[in-house]
């Protein structure tokens, strides 16, 4: 496969997501769209009664709004990643992507940078808006510093890009969008949260997702702390066998 | 089995030798031939459920075979399953398309896999299928013969040698079905080979130059239409004004071997070889009995069809 295919089949993914309107305006809403409400409501809050509130910007509010763009960012990205692992197979389309004689392999890798190029913007939008704001309004207060911006958005970029490259995967295993935005949400928001507070299982819990992700935030985790570099192959890990699963079972699928 | 069709690979789109497709303990295809020469309309026949598109799919290995040997466009597959598939624009059960995308750009989609020259056959494309003016508009408020243009736009973006068509006039009016009647065969003029998979044997008879024939899994039948259909005899079928006079008076005629009377109330007269309808019908009228009806009695694809997978399901 030339590189010239290799662009076009991702502007080709690219471009189903992006026409995916419901996708794309809920997806800006939970990134963009929530970092502008955050700050609209601290900067009214702080007017009204600048005694109680302080300024809406500084590094306090600055975690904050990484905090919630990690939890959205990541729900968005989920969306993203469903659409994009399942979106040739719900339409019925897969048949005929199939049979132009293309690797199905390639058929499914494809989706990945296909739904980056959706995510990445938007993420990095709210990450901007985000960053600017809490340097802006942060008055009389510290403001971030670069390696923290930098650090913070390190995390965020973890956390969001493995939300979406687990959503492939299990779309692409799955077949369909909505039973994967469903599952995932409820690993993300309960299973994984539960298991993490069992204490019976011991270092087995370093290895879910959310615990490895948690442990790459700047400061350090709440929960049980591992080091950088296990946290990391931990991701990594988690990243492998949702592409492999994705992989496998797109090569193998009855069309 | 009718075997004229050519046994040169060279002539062959489709050479398939022994395919068995099963599903679990279900045998779908039990070891079928199937030869499609190149350059023609081939019909591929078959009752719901016979195998049709089970056959279409291994082929364009959408499902892997359990056994058999299989060539597309003289390539051996599955070995060379790209390079053979580069030149095959398939329609499998109906042309399905993402909704939310125009016309024009399920094509892109479509064609993104397909390289740069797909690419820049959309326009081309369109506009062969009448398309071009609706390409800006969603697929999801097409209606189903504008999706089957779509499908066969979708086609052509490979300029394809051989293109297989599941059922393309489903969905279809009368106008769309005459046209896509003179879409394949205009396909089929500049040299291309259409497979062609339906029930509807009428059009398969208007359309094609060669059929097969799958009955439960197995092919029954395959060659031109004449040999399929088989001999017709020197029948005719007659509508009269007194049927009781007309059919004694045809017994006695030295021309004519058997006559029966059908329950649409025409007789179909059976004459020996060489025997004219020109003089039947004056015997007829010279005795005073108005005819109304007068055309050759043929034996149709539909017949034939229904008297070979009759005969199988009923084994």
């Amino acid at each position: 496969m030339t590189a010239n295919m290799a662009r076009s089949m991702i502007s080709a993914e690219f471009l189903k997501l992006r026409r995916r309107r419901g996708i794309f305006w809920w997806s800006l809403v939970l990134t963009s769209g929530t970092m502008v409400a955050a700050f609209t409501t601290l900067v009214i809050l702080h007017l009204n009664d600048p005694g109680h509130y302080g300024p809406a910007g500084g590094v306090k509010n600055f975690t904050g709004s990484m905090e919630a763009l990690i939890g959205l960012g990541g729900v968005a990205s989920i969306m993203i990643g469903a659409s994009a692992g399942a979106g040739d197979l719900g339409a019925g389309v897969f048949r005929d992507m199939a049979s132009s004689g293309r690797s199905r392999i390639t058929l499914f890798l494809v989706r990945v940078p296909g739904a980056l190029l959706l995510q990445l913007p938007l993420i990095l939008g709210a990450f901007v808006l985000a960053t600017v704001a809490s340097i802006v309004l942060a008055g009389s207060d510290p403001v971030p510093s670069a390696t923290l911006i930098a650090q913070y958005g390190g995390w965020v970029l973890a956390g969001t890009v493995l939300e979406l490259i687990l959503a492939i995967g299990l779309a692409s295993v799955l077949g369909t969008r909505a039973t994967t935005i469903g599952v995932l949400l409820a690993w993300e928001l309960i299973g994984a949260r539960l298991l993490q507070h069992f204490s019976f299982l011991g270092d087995v819990r370093k290895a879910l997702n959310s615990t490895a992700i948690d442990s790459l935030k700047p400061g350090g985790p709440d929960l049980l702390p591992m080091s950088v570099a296990a946290a990391i192959a931990v991701v990594v890990c988690w990243a492998i066998v949702a592409l492999a699963a994705g992989a496998f079972r797109t090569r193998t699928i009855d069309a | 089995m009718n075997t004229s069709t050519p046994s040169r690979s060279d002539d062959l789109v489709v050479d398939i030798r022994g395919v068995t497709k099963r599903f679990g303990a279900r045998t779908v295809l039990q070891d079928v031939d199937l030869r499609v020469p190149r350059g023609c309309a081939f019909g591929f026949l078959g009752p719901n459920g016979a195998g049709k598109t089970t056959l279409i799919r291994v082929l364009l290995g959408l499902v892997p075979a359990s056994a058999g040997e299989m060539r597309l466009l003289g390539h051996p597959l599955p070995a060379e399953r790209a390079a053979a598939l580069a030149r095959v624009g398939a329609i499998v059960e109906e042309p399905r398309f993402h909704p939310h995308l125009t016309g024009r750009e399920n094509l892109v989609v479509a064609a993104a896999p397909r390289g740069a020259e797909a690419e820049g056959r959309i326009d081309a494309a369109l506009a062969r299928v009448g398309l071009a003016d609706r390409a800006r508009d969603r697929v999801g408020g097409y209606s189903m013969g504008m999706r089957q243009r779509l499908g066969i736009a979708r086609c052509l973006l490979v300029d394809p040698e051989l293109l297989i068509l599941d059922e393309p006039m489903n969905g279809l009016d009368p106008a769309g079905i005459l046209e896509m009647r003179g879409l394949i065969r205009s396909f089929v003029d500049e040299g291309r080979t259409v497979l062609l998979s339906s029930h509807l044997l009428d059009e398969v008879e208007r359309t094609c130059d060669g059929v097969a024939i799958i009955d439960l899994g197995r092919i029954v039948t395959q060659g031109t239409l004449a040999e399929t259909i088989g001999p017709q005899d020197n029948a005719l079928l007659i509508g009269c004004d007194d049927l009781a006079l007309a059919t004694a008076l045809l017994g006695s005629l030295p021309t004519v071997t058997a006559v029966a009377q059908s329950s649409d109330g025409t007789l179909r007269v059976s004459l020996t070889s060489g025997a004219s309808a020109a003089g039947v019908n004056r015997a007829l009228v010279e005795r005073g009995i108005a005819v109304h009806r007068l055309e050759a009695s043929r034996l149709s694809l539909e017949e034939r069809f229904l008297e070979l997978t009759s005969r199988l399901g009923a084994a």
